[in-house]
């Protein structure tokens, strides 16, 4: 079981790549729990999640997140703007993946 | 080019850091929030209270006592919304600080009554409503900050009443809020009995003339909302979300001159203001989100021939209409893209100009003080913000052509190129 969190300023865009993401996990068998979160919820969640990506256009957010991120023992990263424009459930579940074993 | 953009974005990153991230403007972002259920509460409510026809319908008695069944609901919420965001606020400073957040709620609500006037004309021992609307934004607003500064600063001084031995400790812990909350409620009893000294004789009167009054007059003109609208898109053009980090600053302005425009519009008065909290997430930005890119979508849609930009339509159009752009300006792509940079920049501007005037000469309504999420699509956004009014609508309309005016030339050029791309790499080599 992974836990994916995806946070920006609403929980609304990065949302719409959960949808994506969710589809990708499920054709690929895996077992991951995906969800989207407005920036102030988000340090909260941490504590519940395997790693977290920040929408790009919240990027100024990675410097404060980071220090949660660091006390919970979770990796962080911001997503890539070409993959978030194209709304690229594969690329960014991949990305998470990567993360989450790398950590 | 490279370079200049890099050096802009270099300027702007710590910029948009600092004011997202600050304490302060985090906590007044925050207590907003917690406002934000109740404001559209009321707002509902007002919309359902001025439904179109009713008083054709109704009798004049009758459609005066469906009003009267109504007005709590926004009386309660919408118009004493200055209430909810001093309590947020309060308790968002103090939970940053790693106190005990409900205190900091309690202790900026009791430091604001201390400092309010509690009389209304020759009625004393009453809390006139205005001041927990419109009228006490700031005060209640800097309240909040100062009130659970000093209550989290007292905590950690570590004040509280010594127990003899045999005491249990529940007894003496549940004093432990009293010391910090006394103290600064006595801090701000001393300041209203200072000002009553002065020729303002209320802190109310004090931050209303000589901090609310002049920032509320430069943010409801048409400089400063152009230079808001042009900031926001000049953070979005680097890929920084312009609209979050320019409301932390604006919004207080916003939401202060939106309620001036609530009270009048209820009171069947004229309405005070142009610029409002829905002037710019109403006319501005609502229409498919910053950048106004719904129309953009349009234009997509009818000019467009690459692969590219057509996929991207169908990505973006369904979230575009509920003002969620971030596939078309990741997409598109809009971020960096000195291609379209002068529609991006300019096409809010004059859509903000052209609104302006449109209310001015009364040829658009005004808003109307009624909070829409920003999630409503356009045209149904403008009805509902001006107060049931279609014109409200209208004048959203007139706003997307205008953007699709101006995007035309841009699109087709840079779908020429993405096409010819296309083509190029679908040629056997």
């Amino acid at each position: 079981m992974v836990r994916i969190l995806l946070a920006c300023s609403s929980g609304m865009s990065t949302s719409l790549l959960v949808q994506k993401m969710e589809a990708e996990a499920k054709e690929r068998g895996l077992d991951a729990e995906i969800w989207a979160v407005a920036q102030d919820k988000a340090p909260e969640d941490m504590k519940k999640a395997d790693v977290l990506l920040i929408g790009p256009q919240m990027r100024f957010m990675k410097k404060k997140f980071a220090v949660t991120a660091d006390e919970v023992g979770i990796p962080l990263d911001i997503i890539d703007p070409v993959s978030y424009g194209r709304v690229d459930g594969k690329a960014v579940l991949d990305k998470a993946l990567e993360l989450i074993e790398n950590n | 080019m490279d370079k200049f953009m890099e050096m802009l974005e270099n300027v702007l990153m710590p910029i948009a850091e600092k004011l997202n991230n600050n304490r302060y403007l985090s906590a007044l972002r925050n207590g907003f929030m917690v406002a934000l259920p109740l404001i559209i509460f009321g707002s509902i409510f007002v919309v359902i209270a001025n439904l179109p026809f009713l008083d054709r319908v109704l009798s004049e008695e009758g459609y005066a006592a469906y009003q009267n069944a109504l007005g709590p609901a926004s009386a309660a919420t919408l118009s004493i919304m200055g209430l909810f965001v001093i309590i947020g606020i309060g308790y968002k400073m103090v939970e940053g600080r790693g106190g005990e957040a409900i205190y900091g709620g309690v202790v900026a609500i009791a430091s604001f009554l201390v400092l309010t006037p509690q009389v209304l004309e020759e009625t004393s021992g009453v809390i006139p409503t205005s001041s927990l609307g419109a009228q006490g934004m700031f005060l209640g607003i800097f309240t909040a900050f100062i009130s659970a500064e000093l209550y989290q600063l007292f905590v950690r001084k570590n004040l509280t009443i010594k127990m003899p031995d045999g005491v249990p400790s529940a007894v003496s812990r549940s004093f432990s809020a009293l010391i910090p909350v006394t103290l600064t409620l006595t801090i701000f009893l001393a300041v209203r009995v200072l000002f009553s000294f002065t020729g303002f004789e209320t802190v109310q009167n004090f931050i209303y003339t000589l901090v609310q009054q002049p920032l509320t007059a430069l943010g409801s003109g048409l400089p400063a909302t152009l230079v808001a609208v042009l900031l926001i898109q000049v953070f979005w053009f680097f890929g920084l979300h312009g609209q979050i980090i320019v409301n932390s600053v604006f919004d207080p302005i916003w939401y202060s001159l939106n309620d001036e425009n609530l009270a009048a519009f209820q009171s069947g008065e004229e309405l005070p203001h142009i610029v409002t909290k829905q002037f710019i997430d109403t006319f501005i930005v609502g229409i498919g989100g910053s950048g106004m890119t719904l129309s953009v979508i349009f234009v997509i849609f009818i000019v467009a021939k690459s692969r590219q930009m057509r996929e991207l339509g169908k990505l973006g159009g369904p979230s575009g209409i509920f003002n969620v752009n971030e596939p078309l300006i990741f997409g598109l792509p809009i971020i960096m893209n000195p291609l379209v940079l002068i529609p991006w920049l300019l096409a809010p501007v004059v859509v903000a100009a052209v609104t302006y005037f449109a209310m001015s000469t009364g040829f658009a309504p005004r808003p109307a003080g009624v909070i829409v999420p920003w999630t409503t699509p356009a045209l149904l956004s403008g009805y509902l913000a001006t107060g049931n009014n279609l014109m409200g609508a209208v004048m959203q309309l007139i706003n997307m052509a205008i953007v699709f005016v101006i995007w035309l030339p841009f699109i087709k050029l840079l779908d020429k190129q993405y096409y010819g791309e296309e083509l190029t790499a679908a040629e056997p080599a």
